[in-house]
């Protein structure tokens, strides 16, 4: 039953994923990645990992998709006509070159005679994980909310407007 | 005596020069002048006073060794035998003579100090010619004399012709001493010495065609200096020079260097036959040559330049059929009257106001009888008149190539006596164009220095009664000379007193016989007839454009062949095509970074690809 | 039981190179941060399939410190977007081509 789960949900992430990135309207995109994050958070779930499932709603549809959003509508770069997007001239070689990188992939997979079992199932209930975290991997956690911090903070730099922010070669050139 | 003391005669000369050179140019012109005279005067006066050490075999005296190298020895040593006692007297007297006039000729012009070191500077290269012991030693006054010559040609070198005049000759003369430079490392590696003494000594044991091909490289760099066939093209160029470099350099002194070398290696040169031979054959073609050329020249010192071959040549006849005593004695008479003569034209140019074409001149008989007395003088000893000296030293080459045997040298003898025809002709020509008759040209009358007029006579008596020096015994004398150098002197000459009158008789009649022609011809002027023969031999036969088409033109083309193809294209176009095609590439390679991301993603793509390959790959095999 | 490794991975595998074609083919700047976003996501489900496969909790500990690093570059990226297209009022990625040559 988990199986043909899985399955359902690849099928259905792997169509989102294809309309999200021939779309030419980024919004359009973004709707469809949604969809995809879905169904991936499902597919967490049936790997025995509910806690990462969640995340992936809340983190990723939830917040990042909706960041994209933000500058995409703050950048007024979906107008009402939808702009052109990249023919086949431009998605003809990228189609052959990704067949064959995963066509390469596949034939790496397939000859590694130990994938063919099944994954026994399993779960990792929230208290495990989170004694897992903050147990083994404490130094990495704060690491990472340091990360976070420098990242908060380039971002505001880096998005400053008025004085104060970085200059541009457009301003350079316009000041004696 | 010290024979240490006997390097005073070329180092005299040397001292003088090297002051003059460094001082000379702060000093007054007297003590210049005097400098040089002295140092010139000394060395005749050492030549005398040390002449008793000649006598016999000579002195040989070292100063100290030049290299020593392995079995290679140079050592600076003098050989004072008969042979250069005589050849140093006559040069340092005539130098002197010449030192004396050229301060009157140069008393007008600049340059004196560079002038007098130069020309005392060249006394001392043709003193280390002549007294030298050892080739190499020999060579380094062969080459001395050739840098010599060369600035004296182009002493005025701020006209361009004179430039080339002194280069040319350089160049030419150079030629043959390449010949000669091969020479000596032959005879040097054939047997085992440099010294002139060891190599006559081991000559006998040196096989026939060693010796042939030895004489005929030295030859060949006789040649080159003594202006010779095939190279001679530089000496009626060399007139360019002032006229007293033309009367040491090109009468007395370097143009005998060929004939004083070849008498010095006598011994291993007379072991060859074909090389005396070849020798006998030069001299005699080139005597004919240049009196034919002589005939059709319009400057009165090309004449005698002309005339200075022809002469030389006939030394060389008389060394290629074995008599060096000969040569020798026709060697020094001819310095005698070929220096007088070249002073005489001097006066001559002097007296006519810078006028050198003899077909401009006439009647200068009348304005300067000093002059004329003594270039007449000089005159009838060239054209062999007889009892003078040159008919002497010229008959005694005459009888040698006769009776040398054998119908070659008897044809030599022939032409060596149309040459004397010739000789007499020119001769007189040259006297009636330019002393009889009214004068051509109203040239303003310069005074003569006593300098130039007074150093005359001496030459002219010497020439006149120069036979008095080897006066043969069908006339009546004890040959002196001969008895003098000895076995120097060569093969003697065995003939008949009957012969040797014979061929006197032959040579007055052939003496009467030119001057009558000429006299018909010249004494009364009727103008120029230029005509297609004359030209001919007023260019020397074209022997420049035969040099030019033979050897400067090839030159010329295998020079730019190297310049254009090998240097410019080869070379150049190596080194900048390698430059060129390293920034093509360069800009080639430039065009991958593009600036835009996508292409650096796909080359990522790339990358991948190539891992994956590589990992599928190991997987198969 | 659920399915075998290797399917999981040639399902990751997909997604990794569909992300991948969307960076490489796709003009505009945030469709390219798009295509990183799949690529991240397909990572993240191999990880947890080699938790689920060795029945450790680390693969998914993993997944976590990715979502994070991910939030943070995608909000320094936006603002570097941000910024660029103040710039040169564009966000066609060919247009930011000054480091050519």
């Amino acid at each position: 039953m988990a199986a043909i789960l899985f399955y359902i949900l690849a099928a259905t992430a792997l169509g989102a994923t294809l309309m999200c990135i021939t779309r030419r309207n980024p919004v359009h995109a973004v709707i469809y990645l949604v969809n995809a994050f879905f169904a991936l958070a499902l597919i967490f779930y049936i790997l025995g990992a509910p806690l990462v499932a969640a995340w992936e709603v809340i983190i990723y549809a939830g917040a990042i998709m909706v960041l994209f959003l933000f500058i995409i509508m703050m950048l007024e770069l979906a107008p009402t006509e939808t702009p052109r997007g990249p023919g086949w001239r431009r998605w003809g070689p990228v189609v052959v070159l990704s067949s064959v990188l995963l066509g390469c992939t596949v034939a790496l997979i397939l000859a590694d005679p130990g994938g063919g079992a099944a994954i026994p199932t399993y779960y990792a209930s929230p208290r495990e994980f989170g004694y897992a975290l903050f147990h083994e991997y404490a130094l990495a956690v704060q690491v990472v909310s340091f990360q976070l911090l420098f990242a908060a903070v380039g971002a505001y730099y880096v998005g400053r407007s008025g004085p104060g922010a970085m200059e541009t070669a457009e301003d350079r050139e316009g000041s004696p | 005596m010290n024979e240490k003391l006997l390097f005073l005669i070329p180092l005299l000369p040397l001292a003088a020069g090297v002051l003059n050179a460094l001082f000379g140019r702060r000093l007054p012109r007297a003590l210049v002048a005097g400098l040089a005279v002295g140092g010139v005067a000394l060395a005749t006066l050492s030549t005398v006073v040390f002449w008793p050490l000649a006598a016999g075999e000579g002195t040989r005296a070292t100063l100290y060794t030049w290299m020593a190298s392995d079995n290679l020895r140079v050592p600076v040593a003098i050989l004072f035998d008969p042979l250069a006692a005589s050849m140093s007297l006559m040069v340092t007297f005539v130098s002197t003579l010449i030192h004396l006039y050229a301060v009157g000729y140069m008393a007008e012009e600049g340059g004196n100090a560079r002038f007098f070191a130069l020309l005392n500077l060249f006394v001392f290269a043709m003193l280390t010619i002549v007294l030298a012991d050892n080739l190499l030693l020999l060579f380094l006054g062969w080459e001395g004399v050739g840098f010599c010559s060369y600035a004296l040609i182009g002493f005025w070198f701020r006209e361009e012709k004179n430039a080339l005049a002194g280069r040319k000759a350089f160049l030419v003369t150079r030629a043959g001493d390449v010949f000669f430079g091969i020479a000596m490392l032959w005879l040097f590696a054939a047997t085992g010495t440099l010294s002139i003494s060891g190599i006559n000594q081991a000559a006998s044991a040196l096989p026939p065609d060693t010796l042939f091909w030895l004489t005929l490289l030295l030859l060949t760099g006789a040649c080159g200096k003594s202006a010779q066939l095939p190279l001679m093209t530089w000496l009626p160029d060399a007139m360019a020079g002032p006229t007293p470099v033309s009367a040491l350099i090109h009468a007395a002194t370097m143009v005998t260097a060929g004939v004083y070398l070849l008498g010095r290696l006598f011994p291993l040169v007379s072991l060859s036959p074909a090389g005396m031979a070849t020798i006998a054959a030069v001299g005699a073609l080139t005597a004919i040559y240049a009196a034919s050329c002589a005939l059709a020249q319009r400057e009165i010192k090309r004449v005698l330049a002309y005339s200075t071959m022809s002469q030389v040549g006939y030394m060389f006849l008389a060394v290629g059929v074995g008599a060096v005593g000969g040569a020798m004695f026709h060697l020094y008479v001819h310095a005698f009257f070929k220096a007088l003569l070249f002073m005489g034209a001097g006066c001559v140019i002097h007296l006519t106001g810078g006028e050198n074409d003899i077909h401009r001149m006439g009647g200068l008989g009348r304005r300067s009888p000093l002059v004329f007395w003594s270039f007449l003088a000089g005159a009838l000893c060239l054209a062999g008149a007889p009892l003078t000296g040159g008919f002497f030293s010229k008959d005694a080459i005459l009888l040698a190539a006769f009776v040398a045997g054998g119908l070659y040298f008897k044809i030599l003898w022939g032409i060596a006596a149309t040459t004397a025809l010739l000789t007499a002709v020119y001769t007189f020509r040259l006297l009636y164009l330019v002393f009889a008759g009214a004068p051509r040209t109203a040239g303003a009358s310069h005074r003569l220095p006593a300098a130039m007029t007074w150093t005359l006579p001496p030459l002219a008596l010497l020439g006149v009664f120069g036979g008095l020096f080897n006066l043969p015994t069908a006339w009546g004398g004890d040959g002196a000379l001969g008895e003098f150098l000895g076995p120097l002197a060569g093969e003697q000459v065995h003939a008949s007193h009957a012969l040797e009158w014979g061929l006197a008789g032959l040579a007055t009649g052939l003496f009467l016989v030119g001057w009558l022609a000429a006299r018909w011809r010249y004494a009364s002027y009727r103008g120029e007839r230029p005509s297609p023969a004359k030209t001919f031999f007023l260019h020397g036969w074209q022997a420049d454009r035969l040099v030019d088409v033979l050897l400067v033109r090839p030159f010329r083309v295998l020079a730019d062949f190297f310049w254009q193809w090998v240097d410019r294209k080869g070379i150049d176009g190596f080194l900048e095509g390698g430059g060129a095609s390293l920034m093509r590439l360069g800009g080639a390679l430039r065009r991958l970074t593009t600036g835009r991301v996508h292409s650096y993603l796909a080359g990522f793509a790339w990358g991948l690809i190539a891992i994956l390959a590589w990992m599928l790959a190991g997987f198969i095999e | 039981m659920i399915v075998p490794m290797s399917h999981i991975l040639i399902f990751s595998g997909i997604m990794f190179f569909l992300g991948f074609a969307c960076v490489l083919a796709q003009r505009n700047l945030i469709m390219i941060l798009i295509g990183v976003e799949v690529m991240l996501n397909a990572v993240g489900v191999t990880l947890a399939g080699a938790s689920a496969l060795w029945q450790q909790v680390d693969g998914q500990i993993f997944v976590i410190f990715l979502m994070a690093m991910t939030s943070a570059e995608v909000s320094i990226s936006l603002a570097v977007v941000v910024y660029l297209s103040r710039r040169k009022k564009t966000i066609e990625a060919d247009a930011f081509s000054e480091m050519n040559g």
